[in-house]
Parts: structure tokens; sequence; C-alpha cells
């Protein structure tokens, strides 16, 4: 009895530097996740024919698909995502609804941009972190026993980012709001609102032990699926046929976007899963500022502003700074990461999956009775499948005559591998990618 | 145990899933969010 006792204070005591580990880990990857999403529109940018929003969402989701069902096959093999899902099958309808939840947000924002102007929407849409934190606080006790500092370093951060995130906004807007502006403000908060809520399927997956690189294996088939609908709905099958058609030598950039957008998200998934979504969603929502970066420096946007522009550029980026670096020293404390184990020892009771597989992945680790992944042919068949199909677009792809600075994104695409290698390697080194 | 990891095979995870009030709050903001688009297409 007394070694047990012995045996479980070493462990606890042990379980501290760990714990801390994935805090870091989280807080990487939800700043490498920004990066990502925020390089994601630099190959949308390259595309300024006349094809409908619908479609350029479609053509992106599509890229997304190839990505999320190729690199989770490099990184660990399909095996595993069949051996998670033997695990925990439920979380195959959570996927698939955050999914579903995804493609609706997208096109909500199309609306919303257009009849706004993504200086009043991108705020708006953001607040999808505050309802995040909300989500998190009643369903996975995130932030409970977590002290006033830290509520005060989250929430205060958020809404510092928030209003960065607004200044970044209007800076980089150009066009004036068109009419329409009621429906437009009611398409970006319910794209926040569809947004924030998306965050309970992750985070319920990661709490009852599944690897982010299955869970959006399955994920993708919602959005696919529910771009698809909506799209068909909206235009029509013909319609929309032609226009893929009219848009082939432009699908190449558009679903290369998809594709860095995957990779963002994946680090997204990393950060909801090892500092829950109260902390990851605002730190993955310094693509803003990514963004803008990509649009001042490499495609030459805001040329000749005024002064004000710039120093409005320059006041929201630090506010945005400032939140992310708040947020970041506000990491779980003791008690509250054992709240987080209640939450997960819950979700592990009312779906029926094993507590040590649980906890062993809450911890970044494999479950003993776990086998190790291993790649097979169909792994190296998918990645071949979706290198081929970019090869083949890339070559009927035509290049876009535009602004752009190669020496800028030389810099930004530098510092964003970087973030790939970095955060990449500390995800194998601690975690091995679980 | 089984050696998947679960414990009881033969209970219906669909039905816990729907009896899940969790699972209740994202499809009731996802028909809220596709409504919406219907009254703003």
């Amino acid at each position: 009895m007394e070694s047990a006792l012995a045996s479980q204070s070493s462990t606890a005591v042990q379980a501290t530097p760990r714990t801390r580990k994935l805090q870091v880990l989280g807080i990487l990857s939800g700043f490498t996740a920004g990066a990502w999403l925020g390089a994601a529109e630099a190959p949308t940018k390259l595309v300024s024919i006349g094809v409908s929003p619908m479609v350029i969402s479609l053509i992106m989701v599509v890229g997304v698909f190839l990505a999320r069902w190729s690199l989770p096959a490099l990184i660990l093999g399909t095996s595993s995502v069949r051996a998670d899902v033997r695990r925990a099958p439920h979380l195959i309808i959570w996927a698939l609804l955050a999914g579903c939840l995804w493609a609706v947000a997208n096109t909500l924002t199309i609306f919303a941009i257009r009849d706004i102007g993504l200086s009043i929407a991108f705020p708006l849409w953001n607040s999808n972190s505050l309802l995040g934190i909300l989500w998190g606080f009643l369903f996975f006790n995130e932030l409970r026993q977590a002290g006033w500092r830290r509520w005060a370093g989250v929430l205060g951060g958020t809404l510092v980012m928030c209003v960065g995130a607004a200044l970044l906004a209007i800076a980089s807007s150009s066009e004036a709001p068109a009419a329409h502006s009621l429906r437009g403000v009611w398409a970006a908060l319910g794209a926040g609102v569809l947004w924030g809520t998306m965050y309970i399927p992750y985070r319920k997956a990661y709490l009852t032990g599944m690897n982010p690189l299955s869970f959006v294996t399955f994920f993708t088939f919602g959005e696919l699926g529910m771009m698809t609908a909506l799209a068909v709905s909206y235009l029509g099958v013909a319609p929309l046929w032609r226009e893929l058609m009219g848009a082939r030598d432009v699908l190449f950039w558009l679903m290369l976007g998809g594709f860095i957008w995957v990779i963002g998200d994946l680090f997204q998934q990393y950060a909801a899963k090892y500092v829950g979504i109260s902390r990851g969603i605002p730190l993955s929502n310094t693509n803003q500022l990514w963004g803008l970066l990509w649009g001042i420096l490499v495609f030459g946007e805001l040329h000749s502003r005024g002064a004000s522009l710039y120093m409005q550029v320059v006041g929201g980026s630090l506010l945005m700074m400032l939140g992310v670096g708040a947020i970041a020293l506000s990491s779980a404390t003791g008690k509250e990461q054992s709240r987080w184990k209640e939450a997960a020892r819950r979700e592990g009771e009312r779906y029926d999956v094993a507590h040590d597989y649980v906890e062993a992945r809450m911890d970044g680790r494999q479950a003993a009775t776990e086998e190790k992944p291993s790649r097979g042919a169909l792994d190296w068949l998918l990645v071949a499948g979706a290198t081929f199909i970019f090869v083949v677009l890339a070559t009927i792809a035509r290049v876009p005559q535009i602004s752009f600075r190669w020496g800028p994104a030389a810099l930004l695409i530098a510092a964003t591998l970087v973030l790939l290698l970095v955060c990449g390697a500390k995800l194998w080194r601690t975690t091995h990618f679980h | 145990m089984q050696q998947n990891g679960r414990t009881d095979p033969t209970r219906n995870w669909v039905a816990i899933v729907l009896t899940d009030i969790h699972f209740w709050v994202p499809v009731a903001v996802l028909l809220g969010g596709l409504l919406l688009l219907r009254l703003i297409h």
C-alpha cells in the first residue's frame, strides 16, 4: 500500500514537467497554426478571375480533402486512423458534424465580406474565441480553479486581440461596405458562432484520446459533403460544372491554398488538444496578422497609403501580439489540469473508452496496449495519388501577372517553414504526433 | 477489456452520442446556420 502511494506521488511529481512541456507544445502549435493559416491566403490572392465565391470555396475544400488524407497517411499511416476509430467510433459522428459546421461558416463569411466588407466582418467572426472560452468552461472544465490571474490573462488577452483584429481589419479594407449591412452582420456573427461551436467536437475528440491526424480525416467528409451540397443547391449541377471547367487554370492555386490551410489546421488541432480550446483558438487567430503581412509585404497592398494607416496596422499588430503574450503566459495550472482530467474521465466512461488509453493519449503517449503505427501500400498510394493530382494541375496552371515581391515572400516562406520544422520536430520528439 | 481498448463492445455508441447533451449544441447551431444561410441568400 505504502509503495503504491509512494509510486503515485512520484508519478504526480514526474508528471509536472511533462505537463508543462505539453503546454509549451500546445502554445507553439497555436503560433505555428496562425502562420500557416495566414500563409494559406497567399495562393488565393493569385486568383483574380470571375469565379463565384462558392466555387472558390469548393475548390479549396477539394485541396483540403486531398491533404487531409495524404498528410496523415504520410506521417503515421492509415493503420493508426483505423485503430483510433476502433477505439472511439463515436468520434466519426463528431468529426462529420464539425466538418459540416466549418463548411456552413465558411459560406457565411463569403456573404459577410460581400455585404459589409472585411473590416467589419473579420472582427465579428473572430468573436469565435470568446465562444470557445464559454464552451471550454461549460463543457470541458477549462479555466475551472484557474485563479483570477489566468482568467484575466485568457479573457483579457482575447479581448485585446479582438480590438487589434478590428484595427487590422479596418486598415486592410479598401472597399466601402455595400448594401445589406444588417444581413452581412448576421452572416459574420453566424460564422463566428458556428466556428466557435465547431471546437466542441475538437475538444470532445481529444478528451477521449483520438489523434488529431485521425480526427481530420473524417472531419473532411463533413466538410466536402456539406460544401458540395451547398454549391449544388445554390448554383445547380450544370452551372457549377461549367464554372469548374472555366476555372481549370487556377485550380492549382486554390487547391494549394487548401493544402497549406490543412497544415495550419493540423497544428491548430494539436493546440486545441494540449492547451484546450479557450487558449488554442485565440492563438491560432493570429492568422489574420500573418495574412496581413503577406498582403502588405508580398502583394503590395496598402502601397502609398497614408502614414496613419500604417500606424493603425502597427498598433493593431502590437495589440494582437500583446493579447497572444497574455494568453501564452496563462497556461493551465495543476488544479485546472486535474479538472481537465475529470472531464476526460467523464467522457471515457460515457463512451466506454479504456481509461489507460485516454490517459496515455492526454499525456501525448501511446497506450501500452496499442500497436506501433506503420505505413502500408495504401498509404503510399494516397500520397502518390495526391501528389499526382497536384503535379497535373500545376502543369495546366496559369501564372498570374500580378505584383509579387520575391524578397519578402522568401523571408515569410522561410519563417513559416522554420516554425513548421521547429514545431513538427518538437511534436515528434515529445508525442510522436499523438 | 478488449484489445481495441473498448471495455464493452455491445453498447450502442450511436445511442450514447444521441443522448449526449453536448451533441445537440453543435447540431442546433448547425441547423441555425443553415437557416440563416437560407434567409440571407
